[in-house]
């Protein structure tokens, strides 16, 4: 899924800081003395204010599915606000398409949210006195769009996302899965080359949740927005991802793509999410390899380095004997035990 | 519970004595002072007036100057209200009145079917019967005209507050100021602006309606849910599309109910206002009948007021409500019936002011009221005798001079006062052995305020008292805001009217609390209870203040018990609301919890409801005191003493520094037993963890 041959990025995030407090920006200013980001986080909670985001430094590829995953209060629905600019950022710049909309006036800032970005809301944010076809219709209604042009492109999306019929339907009349797709719909109303979704689906059944994190896949693979997508759902995060940026108290622990995730996690936090992950689709054969290398390995089922545990289960179904792992050159480098491997499947799952 | 026992955990506490008892002892210790040197010092029972400060003067002086610059601009104003005011009068007049019943027959219909369509038709109907159609059109007009101009001040405020986070503090606190400011007190600077006349009553109503209207704007826009704004924002909205498309009619069920408190607001100042005259309007024809002892007469015209008030009342609560579209083909319908009967009524030559049909029912009251009273006169004189000599006569000027041998049948001495302080010292005695530090020392205090009564309390224990409660409510912040306060009312001059009226509404809210306590209790307990109850509430809550007035008048005449009892029956309501209110919001988790523990039904109510209600019945209580100040200065019409009657008399007298004063004082009487009762209930509240 990820394309590697675009050009510039569509969001680059450079040394991102969101402080909450009195008099936060000085006091940022003054804190930098302090050295690395750790210290300036310590710093300014020694004054009682709050880093929500620290130091936040990724880039988001045209086209590219970027999720932010993090517990709650991590801080990654205050980095999304400050991306969007719902809230102003103490320090740092965001640029869009190369453009720092940090420094964009007001009206810049508008006209941006006319037409090059869209937003979905964890609660869908649907006001609540207007019909379906005018919550969808209402990002148009501030383009100036007439208002045959308005309702034909709202039924358009509804179509798109499933709604067909419920136009005329107030959102209190609506299940929580249809007033998403509602909040979706309006998000792509314009047409947005910047799709930023806030949790969109946490409110949500799990079949729900399900069923919605395939149509939006269904979405993304004609639309090709660049999306920058929070979850606390590592499940969600793997299932969705290009790439995956973890939170911790508002710092970006790591960023990967889903598998340098749970095969490489940086550190202990990251390792614990993807601790309940079922490792099979992830995890790879070298986890589980045996204390040294039998002399007699009588099946070679053709093992490699690299290869996830659920694919060299299938390989070895009927075995019962260790069998050679090889690295890439064909050199055997150790040995499985095909009865390790169940287990390790197993463990995993429950 | 032996004595033994309860020694030791009193050691233990005595060494560092409870927040309540610091202050119960410092109020004691000085309430001990003034009692024992009162004789000696004068200073310490009466503020002496070369300390007084001629506040009165100095407002007369301020504001009079003000005043005279505003007035062209005030009096430009006047004029040109005038006219869209006689528009409206001319218009609700000239209108026949079956065309003004379809009128509003079919916006019930519309607004609430069925139900609101007969309510509209047969309270107007009531109307043209009573023979008050033209002075209840007047006032209407009056309201139509004062309704949309507080409508739009209040939404301005609101927004105003809402969009500048400074501006919201200093709008808060103006708004606190002009509910608390007894409404009374508007209406001597406006009469001195605005000249004599309907306006005044037109702009008095503007000022104490739009309030209302600005916190439930305000209180709207700030429950908009912060994704819809955000949705708003990112649609690309302008600050003022995202105001006015979204924010605003996101919050519409609650400007509703904005609406529907400012048109309240906006009548019931309307009615009071009545009392500078000069506009056939229908309050005016209340007091002018009250004044005349016709009873019959102002309970008919009484009688229109409260219809009035539950037509504007229920059919604009509805609009708050989500509701089903109604069939527009009805309300044409109306009509056109409507239209045909007007017809008719012309060729018929029907009277345009409607029917007297119903003073054969006010004559029929007269007769009623007057047979009731003169059967049962010694009765209704036992039961206010009763209650005046043993109950507020003695909160007044205590017992040492209530007791006399006409009254209680025998005279007050010194043997007496001993008697008084013994029984209250081994009472409390007993309730400090048991380890009840607090209560002990309050039980003291009550007793010297039992001998001496509110009206001859030593100033310092008043002011220092206040401070102290305010301390344990709310610490030094509230304690000074007390103390500062009630000085100023000190050295002003008015203080002794100032504790007149504390009595009165002490003793009205002391008397709310016990009944109002006892009957939301009973309502928590039966929904048969609630169910009887309840309407009673709804139409108590209703009626505009003036109103109260008349059945009081009619059984008990003028004077201070009738005054006593018109507050009960206003500041009553919120009592009982609210306790039963709070009884009855447990979370069922938590009852379920009592029930799992074996609780019965009593000890549940005791034990887990009351705790858990109490933050909501302590702003029942904050309520209730609230609306004791407001009918204060209206009972000053029927037989007070204290502030109320002297904002009464400014306004005869025109005398706006004895009314502004007077209207400040009262505010901050209100004001401080407000915050006071309020600091309790945000005390209990994060007690709670609510």
């Amino acid at each position: 899924m990820t394309d590697k041959n675009s050009t510039a990025p569509a969001i680059a995030v450079e040394d991102l800081w969101q402080v909450f407090g009195e008099n936060a920006a000085p006091a940022l200013r003054d804190a930098r003395g302090a050295g690395d980001d750790k210290a300036i986080a310590k710093e300014l909670k020694d004054k009682t204010l709050i880093p929500a985001v620290r130091a936040a430094n990724f880039e988001v590829k045209s086209g590219e599915l970027f999720v932010i995953m993090g517990l709650s209060g991590s801080g990654k629905s205050t980095l999304i606000r400050c991306i969007s600019r719902l809230i102003e950022p103490t320090a740092g710049s965001v640029r869009i398409d190369g453009e720092d909309i940090l420094q964009a006036s007001d009206k810049r800032l508008i006209d941006l949210r006319r037409h090059k970005l869209g937003m979905v809301f964890q609660h869908f944010g649907l006001f609540p006195h207007m019909t379906v076809a005018d919550n969808v219709a209402f990002p148009l209604k501030m383009q100036g769009a007439g208002k045959a042009e308005r309702r034909a492109r709202a039924l358009e999306v509804l179509e798109l996302v499933g709604l067909k019929g419920r136009e005329d339907t107030y959102p209190r009349n609506l299940s929580g899965g249809q007033r998403q797709r509602v909040g979706i719909a309006r998000s792509l109303a314009v047409n947005p080359d910047i799709w930023f979704l806030d949790e969109p689906f946490s409110a949500l059944d799990p079949l729900i949740r399900r069923q919605l994190q395939d149509e939006f896949l269904n979405i993304q693979a004609t639309l090709k927005k660049s999306i920058v997508f929070i979850t606390h759902d590592i499940q969600e995060a793997l299932k969705l991802a290009d790439r995956i940026a973890i939170m911790r108290d508002g710092e970006i622990v790591q960023i990967g793509t889903p598998e340098e995730i749970v095969l490489h996690p940086v550190d202990d936090y990251v390792a614990e999410f993807s601790k309940d992950v079922p490792k099979g689709r992830h995890a790879c054969v070298e986890s589980i390899l045996m204390d040294g290398i039998p002399d007699n390995m009588p099946d070679d089922p053709g093992i490699k380095v690299g290869m996830t545990l659920d694919t060299a289960l299938t390989k070895c179904m009927e075995l019962y004997e260790p069998v050679p792992v090889r690295d890439a050159a064909g050199k055997v480098i150790g040995a499985v035990h095909p009865h390790e491997l169940a287990n390790a499947l197993q463990a995993e799952e429950t | 519970m032996s004595a033994a026992e309860a020694v030791p955990a009193n050691a233990g506490r005595k060494l560092a004595l409870a927040r309540g008892s610091q202050a119960a002892l410092f109020v004691l210790a000085i309430a001990l002072v003034c009692r024992l040197l009162g004789a000696q010092f004068e200073w310490l029972m009466k503020w002496p007036a070369a300390l007084t400060v001629p506040m009165t003067d100095w407002m007369t002086w301020l504001v009079g100057g003000f005043l005279d610059v505003f007035k062209p601009i005030a009096r430009t104003f006047t004029f040109l209200v005038s006219y869209p005011m006689e528009g409206v009068g001319w218009l609700l007049n000239a209108l026949p009145w079956p065309m003004t019943v379809a009128l509003v027959t079919a916006l019930g219909w519309t607004i609430g079917g069925l139900r609101m369509a007969a309510l509209g038709f047969f309270g107007l109907m009531f109307v043209v019967f009573s023979g008050y159609w033209t002075e209840g059109m007047n006032t209407l007009a009056l309201v139509a005209v004062s309704v949309p101009l507080a409508l739009l001040l209040g939404t301005a405020i609101g927004i105003a507050a809402f969009e500048f986070p400074r501006v919201k503090g200093a709008v808060n606190a103006l708004l606190d100021v002009m509910q608390t400011v007894p409404t009374f007190a508007y209406l001597t600077p406006l009469l001195v602006l605005f000249g004599f006349g309907p306006v005044v009553g037109l702009i008095a109503s503007a000022i104490y309606a739009a309030p209302p209207m600005a916190r439930n704007v305000l209180l709207g826009l700030e429950r908009v849910d912060t994704e819809i704004r955000e949705a708003a924002v990112m649609s690309g909205g302008t600050r003022r599309q995202q105001l006015f498309l979204v924010e605003l009619p996101a919050a519409t069920q609650q400007i509703m109910i904005g609406v529907n408190q400012c048109l309240m607001a906006a009548l019931s100042m309307v009615i009071i206002a009545a009392v500078i005259g000069g506009f056939q309007d229908i309050g005016w024809e209340v007091l002018l009948t009250m004044r005349k002892a016709l009873f019959g007469q102002a309970f008919l015209a009484g009688s229109v007021i409260v219809v009035f008030a539950i037509i504007i009342d229920r059919m604009s609560a509805a609009l708050a409500e989500p509701r089903p579209q109604q069939d527009r083909k009805v309300a044409f319908g109306i009509l056109g019936a409507g239209l045909l009967v007007t017809l008719w009524s012309v060729f018929a030559g029907w009277s345009p002011s409607g029917f007297a049909a119903l003073d054969g029912v006010a004559a029929w009251v007269d007769t009623g009221v007057g047979t009731f009273t003169g059967n049962h006169g010694a009765t209704l004189d036992t039961v206010k005798n009763t209650s005046m000599f043993y109950g507020l006569l003695p909160l007044r000027i205590g017992l040492a001079e209530a007791v006399l041998p006409f009254t209680w049948g025998f005279m007050w001495t010194a043997k007496h006062t001993a008697m008084l302080y013994g029984v209250a010292a081994v009472i409390s005695l007993i309730l400090m052995l048991k380890g009840r530090v607090t209560a002990g020392l309050v039980v003291m205090i009550l007793a010297y305020v039992a001998e001496i009564g509110i009206a001859h309390l030593a100033w310092p224990v008043v002011i220092f008292g206040a401070g102290a409660i305010g301390w344990v409510a709310g610490g030094w912040k509230l304690a000074r805001l007390a103390v500062i306060l009630l000085g100023l009312v000190l050295i002003s001059g008015l203080w002794e009217r100032a504790l007149l009226s504390l009595y009165l509404s002490g003793a009205a809210v002391f008397a709310c609390a016990i009944v109002g306590g006892a009957l939301g209790l009973w309502s928590a307990m039966s929904s048969t209870a609630w169910a009887i109850i309840r309407p009673i509430c709804d139409l108590l809550q209703t009626i505009p203040l003036f109103v109260f007035l008349i059945p009081v008048l009619m059984f008990f005449q003028i004077g201070e018990f009738s005054a006593f009892l018109a507050i009960c029956m206003y500041a009553v309501v919120p009592m009982i609301r609210y306790t039963r209110h709070g009884l009855t919001s447990t979370p069922d988790e938590i009852l379920e919890a009592a029930t799992a523990s074996g609780a019965g039904k009593w000890q549940t109510m005791f034990e887990v409801r009351a705790p858990f209600a109490a933050p909501t019945i302590l702003l029942g209580l904050n309520q209730t005191v609230l609306y004791a100040f407001a009918m204060l200065v209206i009972a000053a019409l029927i037989g007070t003493t204290g502030l109320g009657q002297s904002i009464y008399l400014a306004l005869g007298q025109a005398d706006v520094g004895l009314g502004i004063t007077a209207g400040a004082a009262m505010a901050i009487l209100a004001l401080v037993a407000d915050r006071l009762v309020q600091g309790f209930a945000e005390e209990r509240r994060q007690a709670l963890g609510l």
